[in-house]
Order: structure tokens, then sequence, then C-alpha cells
């Protein structure tokens, strides 16, 4: 069981190394519609069916809306179920998206994300899966290509966990990672196969003649049981969430075992022994940071670096414990916050440092918008401004990385 | 009375007084006719006399030799000659006429159905005879299981519930049914609570989305071998037709073996009776009122289901409550053709409460929507094209129709004039639809002067005598 699987050894995209993550996942069915820049990743897909190497019904449907809506039904119906989207494809599926957790339907769907028109924009971004972080889908972020082809096996262990029943988004940026190009190793579908075991989708709620069922009546109302019923199944979510933390920890750590590639589960802490002050990053960004903190580190700066994986459920405990001995932080988001005039994670890290005992300053640096590179470059100012916010030099607002490019 | 039986039905507005259906009988039954047609009270019009095989029938009680007796099984009302003693009391009891007696032998002749097939109804040229079958559909229907909770909310004189509960019972339980919002969840077929309204598996799909979703459930089925559930919709319009469109026409377009049946009542009357796409022209809705300056809707109806066949589905057709036979039998092929591809049926539903027509007079206001060709009757294959299964011709003018319903009560004379003009083009369209569609396997009834029965030499006050008879 412990013997660790050496696959095969690819070039690919990170488009192509979903559809491979996907392809041995077995999923029962598909569905597709095309969009910048998740597009490569459904025709491999499609390509994987006509060739038979997946096993697999293709549902080339009529919009993302769609897309989901047959999913849920073939959900119900007992499948395990792949897709993928972007952006304005997103935005289109947001009426079943915002169903889909409240169902409780154990979906995996790659968010290959993309900045949000408007402004009218094709390139990544962090925007769009930002934009849906309330909705109750568990949303992780890879930062190789690598990680993307084994982390959506990981998602569906944990989506069909009975203690979670969620649906997950793998998430890669669009763009550097969709794009970029990478040495990919293929796990044996064996390893796959008994790394997930038997599909358990629909055990919960099901459209199926032999178990014949209501899926969602009418709950609620001002009075009777339905506003408690209502609640239960709010806080049966919420405790899905919160199970998923653990889930996600136990999945990452057997996936590790079978393939000797430990991924770290919630969040990475890079270089954090006695760092003094601290950058969060998520997603493909982390590359160029980590160089930034190895410069930093070698010109004597002790800096560390926190990266986020899971961001739904978000790891706070993780995350103040990681960052409680800094001075300073510094968050880089590749998205924005406008009611808060800040990166979106930056919010998130500030309500987690909450529950520490020390105020520790921290300042919003938002870059990689529409495509933009952050280079290593950005993250060596990156670096400079957080050592400058340690000796009290606050800032009024976010930084804008990009803005003088 | 555990049972319903098939009967003949006389439509007084559509007899010519040709008298085919007397010469027919005369030929059949080799004596006097069963059937006289009569002069009726106005000039120019036509009654019928025929046995009516009543339920409590007064010839079988005055029989004194008991050669009268109603069947059990078909409802016809048998006359045994062994036993008949000619006392002809039976024709003098019966209120209606409808028992004849042939001059010639001097013995009662009545009507026997001609075995379920009867004669007069194959030459009626103009449709006035029909030969109803709704009492075996009654005793098919009732024999099956109901598969919703006995309290469905529904408005009083609403026919969803009607088509919900006839459906299913037809469907059975190896099914799966999605219902999203609009008036038939909100009836309570999926439930309130964590309780269900159905005993088959059922659903709210969002407004959007029904077809998507019934597409990816059929499709798993399909792919794990599970081919025989009928997987359907009873959907609205507003659904069908506005926000959830895309999914139908997505789902028509890929052939998905899908049943879809719309429950047409013309507007989102759930919410409020709000202007839908399939809201008529003129109609006064809750978002279409009738003010100064409006005066109700001022665009036509998008025409659905003539749509769905332009996506070359399996099966379309157009069905209504005040035909019921003819929607059974749709209902049936719909069945059928789900297993192939799409099949979509579209049952216009008239809705009491949102049209402002009372609920007694729903059936009514079903039939002349009909007979006025406001909503004609059609069915569609993407084998054999379109044909009419209610005639178009003869049809009432459309002040016939709408001056029943509450909704177009202040409609100018413009605005009627638009109606029917409109109405007028859609028949027109469906006509030549019709036309270019190869002809139907077996045609119903001959047509119009292509029959010569035997009595045919028979001159026009000869024919008007055997009806004195």
């Amino acid at each position: 069981m412990n013997k660790v699987s050496t696959g095969k050894v690819i070039v690919c995209d990170g488009n192509e190394a979903a559809a491979w993550g996907a392809c041995l996942s077995r999923p029962d069915m598909v569905a597709v519609y095309p969009i910048t820049p998740q597009s490569s990743l459904v025709e491999y897909l499609a390509q994987f069916i006509a060739d038979g190497r997946m096993d697999a019904d293709l549902m080339d449907v009529e919009g993302e809306h769609t897309v989901l809506s047959v999913l849920h039904g073939a959900v119900l119906a007992g499948a395990r179920t792949y897709s993928a989207t972007s952006a304005q494809g997103l935005a289109f599926m947001f009426e079943p998206y915002f169903r889909t957790p409240g169902l409780r339907l154990p979906m995996v769907v790659s968010l290959v994300t993309r900045d949000a028109v408007s402004p009218t924009c094709v390139w990544g971004g962090q925007q769009d899966a930002m934009t849906v972080k309330e909705v109750g889908w568990i949303h992780m972020y890879c930062e190789t290509q690598q990680e993307i082809l084994d982390t959506i096996p990981i998602a569906y262990k944990v989506a069909e966990h009975p203690d979670v029943m969620l649906p997950v988004n793998v998430n890669h940026d669009g763009n550097y990672l969709s794009y970029g190009v990478a040495r990919v190793e293929l796990p044996d579908q064996s390893v796959v196969d008994a790394f997930l075991g038997e599909k358990q989708v629909n055990w919960h709620a099901c459209l199926d003649p032999e178990r014949p069922m209501a899926v969602d009546p009418l709950t609620g109302g001002a009075g009777g049981i339905g506003p408690s019923m209502f609640v239960k199944y709010r806080k049966g979510l919420c405790s899905g969430m919160s199970e998923a933390l653990r889930v996600i920890e136990e999945a990452h750590a057997d996936w590790g075992k079978r393939t000797g590639r430990y991924w770290s589960p919630l969040i990475e802490e890079y270089r954090m022994e006695d760092a003094e002050v601290a950058l969060v990053t998520i997603g493909s960004m982390t590359g160029a940071a980590k160089d930034a903190v190895d410069a930093a580190r070698d010109g004597g700066k002790k800096v560390g670096l926190v990266k986020i994986k899971t961001f739904r459920p978000f790891p706070a405990a993780r995350i103040a414990q990681a960052l409680s001995k800094v001075k300073a932080i510094g968050v880089v988001d590749r998205s924005v916050n406008f009611g808060w005039n800040c990166g979106p994670v930056y919010q998130e890290v500030l309500a987690a440092l909450y529950a520490l005992p020390v105020r520790i300053p921290m300042m919003s640096f938002i870059g990689g918008l529409a495509g933009a590179d952050i280079t290593v470059e950005h993250f060596d100012g990156v670096v400079d401004r957080t050592f400058r916010l340690a000796g009290g030099e606050m800032a009024a607002g976010p930084v804008w990385l990009n803005e003088n490019d | 009375m555990g049972a319903a039986f098939d009967s003949i039905s006389f439509k007084a507005s559509l007899c010519d007084g040709c008298g085919d259906c007397m010469t027919a009988c005369s030929e059949v039954k080799q004596g006097a006719s069963r059937i006289s047609i009569v002069p009726g009270a106005k000039a120019g019009s036509f009654e019928t006399a025929i046995c009516r095989q009543c339920g409590d029938p007064k010839c079988v009680q005055v029989c004194p030799s008991g050669a009268l007796d109603k069947d059990g099984g078909n409802g016809v009302i048998g006359w045994d000659a062994s036993k008949c003693v000619d006392c002809l009391l039976c024709t003098a009891g019966c209120s209606y006429g409808g028992i004849a007696v042939d001059p010639k032998v001097a013995r009662v002749a009545k009507c026997d159905q001609c075995d379920g097939d009867p004669a007069c109804v194959k030459v009626c040229p103009t449709g006035a005879l029909e030969f109803r079958k709704a009492g075996s559909i009654f005793n098919e229907y009732g024999a099956k299981e109901d598969l919703f909770v006995p309290g469905l909310s529904g408005c009083q004189g609403c026919n969803s519930e009607l088509i919900m509960r006839h459906a299913m019972r037809k469907i059975g339980r190896n099914s799966v049914l999605a219902t999203p919002p609009g008036c038939i969840p909100g009836m309570g077929s999926v439930g309130y609570n964590g309780k269900t309204g159905t005993k088959v598996p059922v659903f709210h799909p969002l407004l959007t989305n029904t077809a998507s979703m019934l597409s990816g459930i059929r499709r798993y089925y399909d792919r794990i071998g599970r081919k025989d559930i009928v997987v359907m919709a009873l959907a609205g319009d507003g659904g069908t037709s506005d926000c959830g469109f895309h999914a139908v026409s997505g789902a028509a377009e890929r052939g998905e073996k899908v049943l879809y049946v719309c429950v047409d009542n013309e507007g989102y009357m759930n919410t409020g009776m709000q202007r839908s796409g399939t809201t008529p022209y003129g109609s006064w809705t809750s978002t279409t009122p009738v003010g100064e300056h409006m005066k109700g809707k001022t665009q036509d109806a998008k025409n659905l289901p003539l749509i769905m066949t332009a996506h070359k589905c399996r099966y379309v057709a157009t069905a209504s409550t005040g035909y019921m036979e003819d929607l059974y039998e749709k209902l049936d092929r719909a069945i059928e053709a789900s297993f192939e591809g799409f099949s979509y049926l579209h049952i216009y539903s008239p809705c009491p409460t949102g049209w402002r027509i009372p609920s007694s007079k729903v059936i009514e206001a079903c039939r002349m929507s009909v007979d006025s060709n406001f909503n004609p009757l059609w069915e569609y294959t993407n084998r054999s094209g379109l044909r009419f299964t209610h005639s178009p011709d003869n049809a009432y003018p459309i002040t016939e129709y709408v001056k029943m319903i509450g909704k177009y009560r202040h409609l100018s004379p413009d605005q009627l004039a638009h109606i029917q003009a409109k109405v007028d083009e859609q028949v027109a369209l469906l006509k030549l639809m019709a036309a270019e569609s190869p002809p139907p396997q077996a045609a119903h009834r001959a047509p119009a002067g292509s029959s010569t029965p035997a009595g045919a030499e028979l001159t026009q006050p000869a024919r008007r005598e055997i009806a004195r008879n």
C-alpha cells in the first residue's frame, strides 16, 4: 500500500494537466462549454473521450448555465462529474453554481481564473473565483501544473467524503498555469482508482425511481418547522465546510503516500522559521514570490512566505498560527475587493489574525490583474515595503503592483 | 357506477343535414337507420335522435320481456330479438326518440354503436358526429395509481391538477419528474418542509434549467442501461419560453430523450399574473395593465410549439384540456417519442384566477380557444411533419373566445381585429406546414364528398322523410 507510484512523465500545460487529473478520476459525465482561457482544457477532454482514453459521456451544451445544470441532474442520478470554466462562464453559471452546495452535490469543477468583464479582458486574474467565495464551494488554488493534476483527484476524495459532501473548485491561474508548460508526472490509473475508491455521490439525495424522494421541497416560511429546518441545512453546510479542513489534510496525506508528492493541503509555510516579516500569496504567483524571498534571505533579510492553497474553507487558525510571530505582513492579491479597497485575501488574513493577542501591521498589494506578470522584482518591492511597514511606515491604501509598469 | 362508457356525440353547429349517417347506418344494419337527423328549432339547423345508451335507461325499465339490457362492459343497451314481444313500449319510454321502429319488419331498431366503430361517425363529412372515447380513457386512467398527494392546493377551476394527475397516472412510477418554479410546485408537487407531494422522484429545477437537468439525468440513466425511465418536465410557459428557453432549445437541438410538457397559462400566474413571452397581444396582466396609456400587452405571443418544430424535435404537439381524448392520444405518443428524442407537448391551460374566468367556465373557454383557432390543435413529428388533430375550418370568430375572458374585457375593435388577423395568419402558416407534410397513415374520417353510400340515390326530401320517422 505504501508503494509509491512513479508514473509516466509528460510535458504539458496546466489545462492539459487538469484534463489528465479529470481523466484519471474517471467521471461518468463531462459537460463543457468553451471560454478563454479554459478552452483547451475542454478540447483535451473531448479528445480523450474521442480517443477512448476516457470513458465518460461528453455533453457539449449551449452554455455554462446548462453545463452545471446537466451535471446537477447527472449527480442526482448517480454520476461522478467534471467541468471547467472561467470568468464570464462562471458568471453565467452562477444560478446553478449558487445552488450546488445547498444540494450538497459532490462535484469537481476547475476554475481557470480570469479577470471578469468589464473592462473587457480575457487574461488571467482571480476576480472570478474570488467573487464567488461565499457561495459554499470549496476552493483550492494550485501553484504548478503538477499540483493541478494531483489536486483534482484529491478534490474528488474531499467532495465525496461523507463528512463533507460539497462541491470543489480546483483553481489555476489563467495564462500562467493554463498555458504554461512544465514537466508533469502522470500517476498510474490503478493508483488513482485505489485512492478514490467507489464513488459516493447521491446517497443523500437522488432522483431515482428505485429510491423515490422529493429533492429540495420548499423549506422555510414565517412559522412551523420550516425555518428551523432551513437553519439545519445551513448549519449542516457550515459543518461540512469545517470538516473539510480535516478531510483536505487527510486526502493530501493519502495522496502523498501513494505518489510521493506531498502538497501542502491548507497553507504552505516557506522559510517562516525565524521570519520577521511575511508575505502571503495564492496561486502561481508564489513561484516568483519564493524567488524573491530566497534573494532577500541571501541578503540577510529574515522574510518568509505563507501560501494559501485552501481558500474555502478558510484555514484561519493555521494562518494565524503561521503568522503569529512576525512584525509585519504583506498580502499579495490577484483580484480586488471593491468594498474594502484592498485585496480579498488581505481582508481574510486580517480577519484571521484577530484571534491573536497581538496586532500585526498588514498591507495589501494587488497585482497580476488582466494577465499582468508579477515578477520577482515586484516581489522584491513587496518585501522591501513590508520591512518598512515593520518599521512603522503605514500605508493608506493598497499598493497596485502593475500600476506603473 | 364505477365504469364509464364511450359514446357517440353530436355537435349540432357542425351538422348540415346531409343524412350520410343515416344511409350508412341503413346499409350496415340492412334496415332502418338507427340514427335520425331531424330539423332543429331554428331554420336550417338540425338535431339528432339516437340511443344515448343511458345510465338509467327507461327503455329497459319499461320492457316487459327483458329484451333490453344494458351491457356492463361497453355500456351499450342491447336488444335481444328472441326475447322481444314487439310491444314497442320502449320507443314510447325513451324521451329522446332514441329507439326507432323499422317499418318494414315492424320491429325495434336501435343503435348498438357498431362494436365501438360506428358507421355513422365514419361517414360524417363535417365532424358533427364523433365517437367519444372519454369513457374508456376514464376507465383506463381510473384504474391507475394516482401519484400525487390528495390535497394539491391549486386555484379552483385550474386544469393543471387535471394535467398533472392524469399525466403521471399514465407515466407511472418508473419516472423522474421535474416541476420548475410556478403553479405546479406551488400546488405542492415537490412538497413542503421535508415532505414530498409526489410518489415518484420529483424536484424543483431552477426556473431556467429544467431541460438541462433532465438531460443530465437521462444521459446518465442511458449510460447505465436504465433506458426505460421516463424523464419528464411539467413546466410553465414562463420558464419554458423566456428565461429557460436556452435550456429547452439546447436539449431539443441535442435530441435529449426528455418528455417536456409545457402547461401554458399565458403568463407568470403563480407570482401574480405577470406578462410572459406567451402572453397574447392585448391581454391584461399585472405588468401589462390597462390604463390611459397602455391597454394590455402590446406585442404578440411567441408561438412556442411552432418554434419547437423548427428544432426538428422527435415530437411536438399542442393540446387542450377542452379536448381530453386528443390530449391523451398525444400524451401516449409524446411518452413513446421521449425514448427516441426530445418530445414536447404544449398544453393550453386557462388560469381562472389570472384570466378572470369563472372556474365553472374554464373547460368551455378551453374548447372555444380551440374552436376559434386561437389555440389550434396539431401534432408534428420530424418524420411525418405537421397535421391538425382538430379541424381549423369553420372556426368561430375570435370575439366568441375573448368575450369569455375578463383579461380581454378592455379590447378595442382595433385590438380585436389585430388578434383575429394574427390568429388567421397563424392558422394559414400551420395549414401550409400541414399541406407540405406527408399524408397521415390512416385518415380518421373520409373527406367530404368521397363516400358513396348505398343510400346515395335517395333524394334530399326522401332523407328528410326518414329523418322524420
